[in-house]
């Protein structure tokens, strides 16, 4: 039972870390139908510029984690805004392909720029950007950093649910991915409710890139395409375009790969994974929260 | 009209870089992981190729002639290293150093084989002899005698009664692991797992848990620095009581950065000496001309092993009194014997194993500093 307990706190935060950054991919697709390829860069990039900033931010003792927080978060949500405005807006009327091509080049120059910027040698993140320390309960032990992970995974989530379902702004983002030509037309201001978008996935990733640099220590600048497909993934299973979606897809998936390797085999673990990943989606297509596309001819 | 001038111009800018070989040097190659994760021992393969070729140069070259370094990334990559080694190749190198990882340096043999370039590196994957390639051989040590190293250290002297095996796919990793439990098995010890993990992941706690459920006095990891770093740290995090055992590849400095200091703190490493170990007049001039050009110690063994590779290939050549890579090999394989080595004396056997062993078992102390607790009995020291 408690093998079980401590495999379960496991997979939930594993799950929730690919959760963060699966949020990113499924709110872009779900209005501009694009996978925005350089979103998992955009998840490294929090990790490194955390790097450059916390130590910047440690004479402010206690507030030290807040701030850097802050100060990451808000330069990615810069950041993401103008990844919007550069590469993907001239292209809003393009054919999908020439975004996706332009979504691929984005990552590219972005992966290279930090590789540039802070090297190609792996980083170590900052350890006391976090609080560390364990907490145990009989034999399963948890680490702050999990709580705290967990946590901010569910204020996320309901904050999100919240704002998407209550504010003005939030009915517009579900208007336009509902349809977009009929929102338009009904004068929903598609530039903001886009960068706003783009401004929320970026925002929620870099706290992914923070949280997974605090948990795993090393940081490479070519993490964010191994982070990148499994968040993906997550996002498809969930059901691409649903934002409760991404977050169950995450967890969903941390969960099945953790109890595959704790329970069935550890070198099986991801085909077993994948494997059942592959069954659910033969049964229910558009993921587990993806609203059935019917198109009319 | 214009496309035509266009593709023209094209050609020829095709043609300008491909005709840039130059003719009056000996070209030594490097193929190492520049970038990536394993980027720290590449940088450190590249440095000290570098450093030992300008000695030579300072010399007065090889047999007369200047000697030039080309380095090509291969990201510890089979796709990269099989383009690197034709790369190499092509620009003319007859001696190349590389790769660090076993993976990397399998998919390149054959291409410096067919082209009669000497090739020499750190890995340990017990393959990569048995292909039979001609101009292959290592300064390094076959994985199957660390095997039987550690068996005999968990079983005889440390009397462990639950083992547990952790691996990787790499073919060093997974080689390793299987030599490992193999003498474990003929010593009568008891293995209670043998686990693989994804070195591509980074969250390796749902296989420590299924560890941790089997209550092992040791937990012993055959991959590489950064996933053993990862791996002791989630055990600590995880309160597994056990001993925590890295094959030679987890002596890397940045195997404590990445546990942790407090975390990395008896740790043991079974593997060769580390570079401070080395007392060899040699090995200190090494340490102390890598630290002046550099500004930062020797990165670890592995780095010296593939010094070690390329001094004896240039001591093979002055020996011969030619720069022929099949007489110099021909002589490696055979004719040279107790070469005074930066890791100690060197004969290369006809299938281009190194003779004898050197590997002990270091413990990272209150310190972080290495403490040999055990040496091979064999060799003594």
């Amino acid at each position: 039972m408690d093998i079980f307990s401590q495999q379960l706190i496991n997979g939930l935060t594993y799950g929730s870390l690919l959760g963060f950054i699966a949020l990113g991919y499924t709110m872009v697709y779900g209005i501009l139908n694009l996978i925005n390829f350089a979103h998992g860069d955009m998840v490294t990039l929090a990790a490194f510029l955390a790097i450059t900033i916390a130590p910047l931010a440690v004479a402010a003792g206690t507030l030290a984690m807040i701030i850097t927080l802050a100060a990451v978060v808000v330069s990615v949500c810069i950041i993401a805004i103008l990844l919007e405005k550069i590469a993907y807006k001239p292209l809003r009327a393009a054919p999908r392909l020439s975004l996706i091509v332009s979504a691929l080049g984005a990552g590219m120059v972005i992966k290279n720029a930090i590789m540039l910027i802070w090297g190609a040698n792996p980083r170590i993140f900052p350890r006391n950007l976090f609080p560390a320390g364990l907490a145990k309960f009989s034999d399963i032990s948890v680490s702050y950093l999990s709580v705290i992970i967990l946590l901010l995974n569910i204020l996320v989530m309901l904050t999100l649910y919240i704002f998407i379902n209550k504010t003005r702004v939030g009915i517009a983002i579900k208007a336009l991915s509902t349809d977009y030509s009929v929102a338009e037309l009904m004068g929903v201001n598609v530039n903001n409710t886009v960068m706003i978008v783009f401004l929320i996935g970026g925002g929620v990733g870099a706290l992914g890139g923070m949280l997974i640099g605090a948990s795993y220590t090393t940081v490479t600048f070519s993490m964010g395409f191994d982070y990148g497909i499994k968040a993906f993934i997550a996002a498809i299973l969930g059901g691409i375009g649903s934002i409760p979606g991404a977050m169950f897809g995450g967890l969903l998936l941390g969960l099945t790969y953790t109890f595959c390797s704790g329970y069935v085999s550890s070198a099986w673990a991801n085909t077993v994974t994948y494997l059942l990943l592959i069954i659910l989606l033969i049964f229910r297509p558009n993921g587990l929260f993806g609203r059935s596309l019917v198109q009319k001819v | 009209m214009k496309k035509y001038f266009l593709v023209l111009i094209m050609i020829l800018i095709l043609f300008c870089a491909c005709n840039r070989k130059t003719s009056n040097e000996f070209v030594v190659g490097v193929q190492a992981p520049i970038t990536g994760e394993y980027a720290s021992e590449g940088q450190g393969m590249s440095n000290a190729v570098k450093l030992i070729v300008q000695q030579q140069n300072d010399e007065g070259g090889l047999n007369g002639v200047m000697i030039k370094v080309i380095t090509c990334d291969d990201e510890g990559s089979p796709q990269k290293a099989s383009i690197c080694a034709k790369k190499l190749v092509n620009d003319g190198a007859k001696v190349v150093i590389g790769s660090y990882t076993s993976t990397a340096t399998a998919a390149s043999q054959e291409i410096y084989a067919n082209a009669s370039v000497i090739q020499t590196s750190d890995a340990t994957a017990a393959v990569l002899t048995q292909g039979n390639y001609k101009t292959y051989f290592r300064a390094s040590f076959n994985d199957d005698i660390e095997g039987e190293f550690t068996a005999n250290y968990f079983v005889n002297v440390k009397k462990y009664g639950n083992i547990a095996i952790i691996s990787d796919y790499s073919s060093f990793s997974s080689g390793l692991a299987g030599a490992v439990v193999k003498n474990i098995g003929l010593l009568g010890g008891n293995i209670v797992c043998n686990e693989k993990i994804d070195a591509n992941a980074q969250d390796f706690k749902a296989v420590l848990t299924k560890i941790k459920a089997l209550n092992p006095d040791v937990i012993y990891f055959s991959g590489y620095y950064t996933q053993s770093g990862l791996l002791r740290a989630q055990q600590v995090q995880l309160d597994i009581q056990a001993d925590y055992v890295g094959g030679n590849a987890t002596d890397n400095p940045q195997f404590i950065e990445i546990a942790g200091e407090q975390n990395a703190i008896d740790s043991y490493l079974v593997g060769l000496p580390v570079p401070e170990q080395l007392d060899y007049p040699e090995a200190l001039k090494f340490n102390s001309d890598y630290l002046r050009e550099y500004k930062a110690p020797v990165p670890s063994i592995w780095t010296v092993i593939n010094a070690d590779g390329l001094r004896v290939v240039f001591e093979a050549m002055k020996q011969v009194n030619t720069n022929d890579t099949i007489a110099a090999i021909e002589h490696i394989k055979g004719g040279m014997k107790d070469f005074r080595g930066l890791t100690g004396p060197i004969t290369i056997q006809r299938n281009g194993e190194r003779a004898g062993s050197i590997y002990r078992v270091n413990v990272i102390n209150s310190d972080l500093d290495y403490e040999t607790v055990y040496y091979d009995p064999v060799s003594g020291k």
